[in-house]
């Protein structure tokens, strides 16, 4: 283990890590010149550009592994006494190497699912300014800095959920003329992008907030400064504001990672081409909130001196409740890409949970590891699986389920291989990566002993069995039964066909990964704990409290359990769970045992059906609350207020000055006689005035 | 003080070339003139950074001063509080100078027709403010033998950039007075033209409007006058300096009137809320090049004077009133985002936004912290920039469709891609999402006032930091919605042709995009004179939050900075 570097400047091992995040934007703001050359070379220049920022991502795991940091920083705002910088350590390492190379291949299938599209530079820039934007955000050693990688994710996703901004309507998401709550339940692709970038930055402003209670005590938005110097928590703690603080900096989290309350916008981001939705679920935007919890949750613990365990319960519930609520949405909802987003949002909600608890038990890198170890792999096997949705759409042509099925038999490879990665989302136990960090959840939340914890497992649980469900559910509609009447229908005109390798290769080899990974997840996942258990002990100063040998020791259940290091209750439960919804969804999806349709049988099973389609009246309640009603109010105010009274100052003094000069008029009659009178009448007044 | 004269000449050029620009016009054209114009602000540009590269940062000011009369001297000043607003101006002016040759040609021919070629409509006698009604039948008669669209024109352009180079001359030397009465004069002076340019060159009822712009402002002027003339009256002098020097003779019941004279006034200036009716007809009638130096440049000089006047000249009574100052800030902006998002007309989205935006500025003033104000005035900054880019997309969609009725708009971003890109660095200045400059304004004004709550344990002003940083999403909220109203969607039939507009437009809208985006990622040229000269402005008056205040532990941290500065020196 090496001593932690001071502070460097543009120098060293620091470079490497500048250019990691600085070479997608180059390559951005080089994209268009490029494309005057020709087109092709264009789409070869932006995967280029990936993989050389993934190489230098790559150049930094030695120095991850062994726990080292580089802290580089350059001036940038003096008088504020500012600095920019670039913080490489263990967790950003970690981080940069599944985004980097992970948009790589995302990058590779690009190039063969948007062939043909006319506005591709378009796309490429946003892209490369997408992951660009991502790895600032892992490599910031500040807050601010942060939240311009921040924002350009924001604006990248905006973008390019709106790419298709024409608004054709095949590429909407939703079923036209689905309305819950009188809002309707479909949306254009540019209104996908403005619903996303207004409800991300409702979270921007939480967390600019924190941030800025932050600086005010700290003065510093650094985060190594903030560890060094704690006076600042001491005298927030004093003031009852750095909880506060810490769940407002979250607040930026629940937006970007979307989380309850701020998760509708996700699933209308399903109107971007199908690599932005693997980029955004798997590598990017979604995936920045859980690191940025991962950012600060171990400042936030390592002054737990001062009782954070609030915070904590925040993020832990907030993550809880997103994992329940979307996994239940998912099980009804018959669009693939959907399906997926709403798993990611539960998947993330897991993540979350764990990172929470991790600050309530007594051993922090339990929870940390397992939320970081399930943000891996959540990340390979949903980007696998975005990428193979995208190519059962490119050959369908239909983003419902419904429009699918019998797809088994032409296309094999993508059936393989989704195959794979669904079994790594739902959990198949010990060959899958999914299987191992599933487990490291359950059993850090069984382990944590904090108060409510088996509130959160039974949580965890069911959502775990409500994964395998709907996992199954989508696989056999899409792969299973018969063909349906929309394949037949368009059979004489487009064949389903198989597509080609530069599509299929990319997700093959992250969900061949994802079990090769799960089929060594134990040693694997015995990494990753030592790695941040030592991150977090010289960075925070956060000692584990009990090594893993000891723990297992410990808890002496079985021979093979404990060798491996897991916790039995947490594989009975994570494996039952499995079972159960596998074999459900299984049956009524694959086999077609059973006719989906007995749910509309009974009142109460129809009633749920409705209100989990109906997203929960979530989106409704968003759309009366934050649109329809202000909008009200506003007209209101303008028809009543501007357009009235405002409007009406001018009217009403030009009026009062007609009626002023109407009145002197009259007096002006012309006539010398009345002149005549007022003017005796005047000196008469005089005369009287001045003698009597 | 240097025997130079950069500063005397980049005020005064531009009025006393004003005729020239006009016979050249008319001798030679358009183009020349335009040329002509254009070289003028921009020698004015470069003597105003030749007299700024003087400062070595805010804390010495580049003072020209000369003896006027019985009011005290004539006086030039640039300082770290002057030179933001006086850039930006004679950047915009210059920049616009070149955009406004197409755009008012297209306008200009377009009325020509309007007046002359169906002559019949145009029975309106008060349409001819500008020339009398014989002069109107005669070139009608003119008209009808062949004469001559051409000279009409150029006649017309003279005007123009006589008009314009005048109005420009108004708002630097508003910027760099150094005398009440020099301020007045010139604030005036600014006015005058400007009422000309709407009158003459804007659309719908211009001379109405025209009027209620001239009568507004004026009738704000002259109130501000009113504090003016009592501030000089009692300090017993009317320059800046005597002013402060002998703030504290002004007796305190005179001192609430002349503060309250001072805000009014100016607040007429500011569009703040509730006086801000003239604003939403007088940006949106104006011609767009105007428009574009109206809302972004000239309002927010109404920002300036009450820094300079108020806060700087009336030492000591600033803190008391600020929250006012803040609350009227907080209504001013979250009102002008709901009625930006009641319009349909793309100019009168971008006028209510110019009002919520002087919200902004407002509430940073009234934030009672150097950190606050030096926000404002960066927020002015970055808020002429990005509304200027703004008003020129809105110029440029004139030019190409003829309409600027959104509802009449859609999917132009396929069409017209350059003016789309720029117009989304323009939004983003607006919106405040780095790496624009609005961020960096925006995060140090919202920043100010949530410390000067804190440092004063003032619930009111933390909710109003709360509210005030929930109204940017509204001000997120009604930019992006006019974007996609715009630029998104299906296009309509008669739209499925046109083109980007010609070069004139898309590079003055680029070279403001481009400064924009470096100050937002480093804005240490503009931010350290401002900073500076605001935190000396305020270093013996501890009531209000200083820089250093910002951070508890400030003096051991003042060495330590020093060190790390020195560790990293060689970093950038």
């Amino acid at each position: 283990m090496t001593e932690l570097q001071g502070i460097i400047g543009f120098e060293g091992l620091g470079i490497n890590a500048w250019m990691v995040w600085v070479l997608p934007f180059v390559g951005a703001a080089l994209i268009p010149a490029i494309a005057k050359v020709g087109n092709r070379l264009r789409n070869y220049a932006a995967v280029g550009f990936a993989l050389a920022s993934a190489i230098f991502a790559a150049t930094l795991i030695p120095l991850g592994i062994e726990g080292g940091q580089v802290h580089s920083q350059i001036n940038w705002i003096p008088i504020l006494n500012i600095h920019a910088g670039i913080l490489a350590d263990s967790l950003s390492i970690f981080m940069t190497n599944i985004v980097a190379w992970i948009s790589f291949l995302i990058f590779i299938y690009s190039v063969g699912y948007m062939h043909g599209d006319k506005d591709l530079t378009r796309y490429w820039f946003f892209m490369l300014f997408f992951i660009g934007s991502m790895q600032l955000i892992v490599f910031s050693d500040n807050l601010l800095m942060l939240f311009f990688g921040w924002e350009g994710v924001g604006l990248a996703s905006f973008a390019l959920i709106g790419f298709w901004y024409h608004d054709r309507k095949r590429d909407f998401v939703g079923t036209p003329g689905h309305y819950a709550g009188g809002i309707q339940m479909w949306a254009s692709p540019s209104h996908a992008g403005l619903k996303a970038f207004l409800m991300t930055k409702a979270g921007d402003i939480m967390m600019l907030s924190g941030m800025f209670l932050i600086f005010g005590y700290a003065g510093t938005f650094g985060f190594t400064e903030l560890i060094q110097d704690q006076s600042w928590a001491t005298e927030m703690a004093n003031n009852n504001l750095l909880v506060p603080a810490a769940v407002l900096i979250f607040g930026g989290a629940i937006g970007k990672s979307a989380q309850f309350p701020l998760n509708e916008w996700l699933l209308e981001a399903m109107t971007g081409p199908t690599p932005v939705s693997a980029l955004i679920h798997a590598a990017t935007m979604v995936k920045a909130g859980v690191f940025l919890v991962a950012r600060i949750g171990p400042l936030f613990f390592a002054i737990s001196a001062l009782n954070s365990s609030q915070f904590f319960e925040v993020v832990a519930w907030i993550g809880g409740i997103t994992a329940f609520l979307l996994a239940t949405q998912a099980m009804v909802n018959p669009e693939i890409k959907k399906v997926l987003a709403y798993s990611t949002g539960s998947q993330i909600g897991l993540m979350v949970m764990a990172l929470g608890i991790a600050g309530l038990s007594t051993s922090f890198v339990d929870g940390y590891t397992a939320g970081l170890f399930h943000l891996m792999s959540h990340a390979m096997f949903k980007a696998s699986l975005f990428m193979g949705a995208g190519a059962v759409l490119h050959a369908v042509g239909s983003r419902f389920m419904t429009d699918m099925g019998g797809l088994r038999s032409k296309m094999k490879k993508t059936f393989i291989f989704m195959m794979m990665a669904g079994l790594s989302l739902a959990a198949a136990p010990f060959i899958t990566l999914g299987f191992w960090s599933k487990d490291a959840i359950l059993a850090s939340v069984l382990e944590s002993g904090y108060q409510y914890s088996w509130a959160l497992f039974a949580i965890a649980v069911m959502v775990s069995f409500m994964t395998a469900f709907y996992t199954f559910r989508m696989l056999g509609m899409t792969f299973f039964g018969d063909k349906s009447k929309f394949i037949q229908e368009t059979e004489s005109s487009h064949h389903v066909h198989e597509v080609g390798a530069v599509m299929w290769v990319p997700f093959a080899i992250l969900a061949i990964a994802s079990i090769a990974i799960g089929l060594i997840g134990f040693g694997f996942e015995h990494q990753l704990h030592e790695m941040f258990s030592a991150y977090l002990a010289n960075s925070f100063g956060i000692q584990s409290t009990v090594s893993v040998e000891q723990e297992i020791q410990s808890k002496g259940g079985s021979e093979f359990l404990s060798f491996v290091g897991l916790n039995p209750v947490a594989v009975i439960a994570s494996f039952s769970a499995f079972a159960l919804g596998a074999i459900l969804g299984g049956l009524v999806y694959m086999k077609r045992a059973i006719n989906p349709e007995i749910v509309s049988r009974s009142i109460i099973s129809r009633a749920v059906w409705k209100f989990f389609i109906n997203r929960w009246y979530l989106n409704t309640a968003l759309y009366w609350g934050a649109v329809i009603g202000p909008l009200a109010i506003f007209r209101i105010v303008w028809r009543y207020f501007e357009s009235t009274i405002i409007d009406g100052i001018n009217p009403g003094l030009q009026g009062t000055m007609t009626y002023f000069s109407r009145v002197i008029k009259a007096g002006q009659t012309g006539i010398a006689q009345t002149y005549l009178f007022v003017f005796a009448a005047g000196v008469l007044i005089i005369i009287m005035l001045l003698f009597l | 003080m240097t025997e130079s004269y950069y500063l005397l000449i980049a005020t005064f050029l531009p009025l006393l070339l004003s005729p020239v620009v006009y016979v050249i016009a008319k001798k030679r054209g358009a183009n020349s003139a335009t040329w002509l114009s254009f070289g003028i602000l921009a020698i004015s540009t470069m003597l105003l950074f030749m007299a700024s590269f003087s400062l070595q940062g805010g804390r010495t000011a580049y003072i020209e001063s000369y003896t006027w009369s019985q009011f005290g001297n004539f006086g030039l000043r640039i300082d770290g509080l002057s030179l933001p607003f006086a850039m930006i101006i004679n950047i915009l002016c210059t920049v616009l100078t070149l955009y406004s040759k197409p755009y008012m040609l297209h306008k200009i021919k377009e009325s020509f027709k309007e007046n002359f070629n169906k002559g019949e409509n145009n029975s309106d006698s008060e349409s001819g403010l500008y020339k009398s009604n014989t002069g109107v039948n005669e070139m009608k008669t003119l008209t009808v033998s062949g004469v001559n669209e051409e000279q009409y024109t150029n006649q017309q352009m003279g005007l123009y950039f006589a008009l314009y180079l005048t109005f420009s001359m108004g708002m630097l030397g508003t910027v760099l007075a150094t005398n009440l009465i020099e301020f007045y004069v010139f604030f005036e002076l600014m006015l005058v033209p400007s009422f000309f340019l709407v009158a003459f060159y804007g659309y719908g009822e211009r001379k109405r409007i025209a009027l209620m712009f001239f009568f507004w402002t004026h009738a704000g002027a002259v109130v501000m006058l009113l504090g003016l003339l009592a501030m000089g009256f009692f300090a017993g002098g009317f320059d800046y300096d005597t002013v402060r020097e002998n703030a504290s003779k002004i007796p305190d019941q005179w001192l609430v009137l002349i503060v309250f004279a001072l805000v009014i006034g100016l607040g007429v200036k500011l569009a703040a809320f509730l006086l801000h009716i003239w604003l939403p007809y007088a940006h949106s009638e104006a011609p767009t090049p105007v428009s574009a130096l109206l809302s972004p440049a000239m309002i927010g000089i109404g920002a300036y004077a009450l820094i300079r006047l108020w806060l700087e000249l009336l030492v000591g009574s600033y803190s008391q009133y600020s929250i006012y100052i803040n609350l009227w800030g907080l209504a001013t902006m979250i009102y002008g985002g709901a009625m930006a998002m009641m319009q349909d007309d793309i100019k009168r989205v971008l006028a209510y936004s110019s009002i919520s935006q002087m919200g902004y500025i407002l509430f940073g003033i009234g934030s009672d912290s150097t950190l606050g104000i030096t926000g404002a005035t960066l927020m002015y900054v970055s808020h002429g920039l990005g509304k200027a880019i703004l008003f020129m997309m809105a110029g440029a969609i004139i030019l190409q469709t003829g309409t600027r009725t959104m509802s009449k708009l859609g999917g132009l971003a396929g069409r017209m891609p350059y003016t789309a890109v720029i117009a989304m660095i323009g939004a983003l200045t607006i919106m405040g999402i780095p790496p624009t400059s609005g961020f960096m304004a925006e995060w140090i004004l919202f920043n100010g006032v949530l410390q000067s709550g804190i440092a004063n344990s003032d619930t009111l002003r933390i909710v109003a930091f709360g509210l005030g940083i929930l109204a940017t999403v509204l001000t997120a909220a009604y930019i992006l919605w006019m974007y996609k109203r715009i630029f998104f969607g299906k296009i309509p039939e008669q739209y499925t042709k046109i083109k980007d507009p010609n070069r004139y437009v898309i590079v003055t809208m680029a070279a403001l995009a481009a400064i924009t985006l470096i100050l937002g990622v480093y804005p240490n040229p503009l931010l350290n004179p401002v900073a500076d000269y605001i935190q000396d402005m305020f270093s013996n008056d501890s009531t209000v939050l200083q820089f250093s205040n910002v951070k508890p532990v400030s003096l051991e941290s003042q060495n330590d900075q020093n060190k790390l500065v020195a560790v990293v020196g060689g970093g950038s």
